[in-house]
């Protein structure tokens, strides 16, 4: 692939050498109390596939909207290789938005056509572009036909390599994988390791754990529009050694637990799905015992009790100390 | 750049083409749902417009009398190409039976000559030349009486009543010159006193109204005149509700944050989609125009006369189209929603319709309305081809109009470009 050169990495504000920098953003959206980014800093480097995970409303569009200028910070900045948003730096990205963002009275070639005209491309370059495409989708038997006959998974193949058409340097992935079949989202799975193998630098935001553990080098987790933890995978769930407490109960506990196993000194998260909890803090053996009598005043008792490495999944809900998704 | 800028143009009119194209009901809301409107109009309101000599109405003299005052009315009244006289004899109907048939609607008009008007009005004559005083006169006026249809307009029976007056005029210089010329006879002793006939020679010429035209067609608005550019105009505004919603759609798909990621000027987005609309208005307004000049007289309608300026009806018809578009477009990035913009859309230019003359004639509304039609960017396009086709106005007689259409599209389309540019 013929990528359009970003310079060599640089020093961000954030204090790394990186590719992609949020230096202390903030952002409010008018009508709402609650901040969609609060003072977020990350620094993403060259040549990763970087997740963002997070329950709804966390603020992981908002930050990939801003990576394509179409949402500008109240505070902090946001650069890419160094510099701000301009139009020449939205000509080497490629983003694929969370819905299929097609037009679904054209044909799968025409909607590659048309965006590929949209980057500028032209003549053969364009033709030879939209056949590579469709090939990287495995949509070419369809290609002709209306996307508004489409499969779910092929319209978000689709979705996805309308945002290769000029080959960008950095992709940007808004949950693309929400709601496919399983061999659309392993073929898709495929192609971003390939794009990473040839230089590309893929920021993702998913719900899917696994997803984010299978393909992520490095992941940032965020609640409330803040990042609660960032880093490698490995390391993170390194970091988490022993930080897991894990309980079964003979009952399903009363509604009212979880806030009063949050209210004890050094619990950091706290899951509940019907008869098992899941805690986290950075000292369990400080908090076990407070524990035990919480559920004793709850009327249930533990039946099993175990320490340990957790998931990313894992990890997740103890960051964010609550179930996967709200309401 | 520039080249590149032109290349993704023409991508997006091809894009826009694509997909109206395959959109089968839309082309049939676009083209013939408009033509099909004037013609259907046209038709029916022929009437109701301009100066048609078609436009008749039936008129039955029962002439009881069969002298010299029948014959005055129906020569007064054949003259006028708007009324078909039906004559009755003495005996043929009475006044029940008439009035039963205006009633019925078989005649809009009848006049009733009593028996004998021809001698009461020369008993009448007599004693005006006698000098009699008017209250001691033995002849009471002579009285015509004309029954109307109580639907018709007052100006219609005002004409009717005028025609009358003015035969009624014409038998009493006549018989006045009769009863001269018998006083003459009698005082001269001459058997024989010829006074000159002043009913083929005239004191005065008659007076005929010149409309006040810049061209050569110089005639009141047709049904069709007004009606033609009426409904396009209406047609053009209405067009911006698919235009809108299009706009929302392609929001709501993501494909419009997709290219707003993308490197791609916001000219080229809004005005991928408005060369084709604009495209459509035009062939609309051909399509309208020709029905109206080639299919309206087969079908009994007036023919459209499309005048002598062509580029003057190509500026209206360019200008205000693109002021339907810069409305549509602004609406489209300010509305939340379809229906938002659809409703939105539909009342306002109903109310802009209403106001410019296009529902309501602009000549039959009071004055206080015909200046505050002003207002109305239709009034501006319907005032520009009333221009061209009833006073036979060039392309610099409708400057002002497509000067102003030019000029509130420019602003439209500035407001919603910098709303497109906006970033949250």
């Amino acid at each position: 692939m013929n990528h359009l050169p970003f310079s060599a990495p640089n020093k961000s504000a954030a204090g790394e050498s990186a590719f992609l920098t949020f230096n202390g953003v903030v952002k409010s959206y008018p009508g709402t109390r609650r901040r969609a980014l609060d003072g977020v800093t990350l620094a993403i480097p060259k040549g990763v596939i970087f997740g963002l995970l997070g329950p709804n409303g966390a603020g992981k569009t908002t930050l990939l909207s801003m990576l394509v200028g179409r949402i500008t910070p109240d505070a902090g900045t946001v650069s890419v290789d160094g510099a701000a948003i301009t139009r020449e730096i939205l000509a080497k990205i490629g983003m694929s938005p969370q819905e299929p963002a097609v037009y679904p009275t054209l044909t799968a070639r025409e909607n590659l056509e048309y965006f590929g005209r949209m980057q500028g491309l032209t003549g053969a370059h364009l033709k030879n572009r939209v056949q590579v495409c469709l090939d990287l989708a495995e949509i070419s038997d369809a290609a002709d036909r209306r996307v508004e006959q489409f499969s779910g998974g092929y319209k978000r193949r689709l979705n996805l390599v309308i945002a290769l058409i000029h080959e960008p340097e950095l992709l940007i992935l808004d949950e693309t994988t929400v709601a496919i079949d399983p061999h659309s989202r392993s073929l898709i799975h495929q192609r971003l390791r390939e794009l990473h193998a040839e230089g590309v630098t893929i920021v993702l935001s998913t719900h899917y754990m696994e997803e984010a553990e299978q393909l992520c080098h490095q992941i940032a987790i965020m609640n409330h529009g803040r990042v609660v933890t960032q880093g490698s995978v490995e390391t993170l769930l390194a970091s988490q050694h022993n930080n897991i407490i894990k309980l079964t109960l003979d009952q399903d506990p009363p509604d009212s637990l979880r806030a009063v196993l949050l209210s004890i000194p050094g619990m950091r998260g706290v899951a509940i799905a019907g008869c098992c909890i899941q805690a986290s803090a950075p000292h369990p053996e400080h908090v076990v015992s407070s524990i035990m009598e919480a559920l004793r005043e709850a009327g249930v008792a533990a039946q099993s009790l175990s320490f340990g490495t957790g998931s990313l999944e894992q990890l997740f809900l103890s960051m964010t100390g609550e179930e996967r998704e709200e309401p | 750049m520039k080249l590149r800028s032109l290349a993704m143009f023409s991508a997006s009119v091809t894009k826009e083409l694509r997909i109206i194209s395959r959109d089968k009901l839309a082309l049939v809301v676009f083209f013939v749902m408009p033509v099909l409107f004037v013609l259907i109009l046209s038709l029916a309101l022929r009437d109701a417009f301009g100066d048609r000599p078609g436009t008749s109405f039936a008129v039955l003299v029962a002439d009881a009398d069969g002298g010299a005052v029948g014959q005055a009315v129906v020569e007064s009244l054949r003259g006028n190409p708007h009324l078909r006289l039906v004559l009755s004899g003495r005996t043929n109907l009475g006044e029940r039976d008439i009035r039963q048939s205006v009633r019925e609607g078989r005649y809009q008009f009848a006049v009733l000559i009593p028996a004998d008007a021809t001698q009461q009005a020369r008993r009448r004559v007599a004693d005006i030349a006698a000098g009699v005083p008017a209250d001691m006169m033995l002849q009471p006026p002579v009285g015509l009486r004309l029954l109307s249809d109580p639907a018709l307009r007052g100006d219609y029976r005002a004409v009717v009543e005028g025609g009358l007056n003015l035969a009624q005029y014409a038998v009493e210089m006549k018989l006045a010159r009769d009863q001269l010329e018998q006083n003459l006879r009698v005082i001269t002793g001459k058997d024989y006193v010829a006074l000159p006939k002043l009913d083929k020679v005239h004191v005065f010429s008659e007076v005929r109204s010149e409309p006040v035209s810049g061209g050569k067609g110089g005639q009141l608005p047709t049904s069709v005149q007004q009606n033609a550019p009426a409904w396009t105009l209406l047609a053009m505004f209405f067009l911006t509700v698919p235009l809108s919603v299009s706009f929302i759609r392609e929001r709501e798909q993501g494909s419009l944050f997709r290219l707003q990621t993308m490197a791609v000027p916001g000219w080229v987005v809004l005005g991928g989609k408005a060369a084709m609309f604009f495209g459509i208005n035009q062939i609309q307004m051909g399509l309208i125009l020709a029905a109206s000049v080639y299919v309206l007289p087969l079908l009994g309608g007036d023919r459209l006369d499309p005048g002598q300026n062509p580029l003057a009806l190509m500026l209206l018809g360019g200008s205000a189209s693109l002021a339907a578009i810069g409305f549509g477009i602004m609406v489209a990035l300010f509305a939340r929603t379809a229906e938002q913009a659809t409703s939105f859309s539909a009342a306002a230019i109903m109310i802009m319709a209403a106001l410019g003359g296009v529902l309501v004639p602009k000549a039959v509304m009071p004055l206080f309305m015909q200046e505050a039609s002003v207002i109305s960017p239709l009034a501006w396009g319907l005032d520009g081809f009333l221009e061209v086709f009833v006073r036979g106005g060039s392309v610099r007689d409708v400057l002002p109009e497509a000067a102003s259409l030019i000029a509130f599209s420019a602003i439209c389309h500035g407001v919603a470009m910098l709303r497109y540019e906006r970033r949250i």
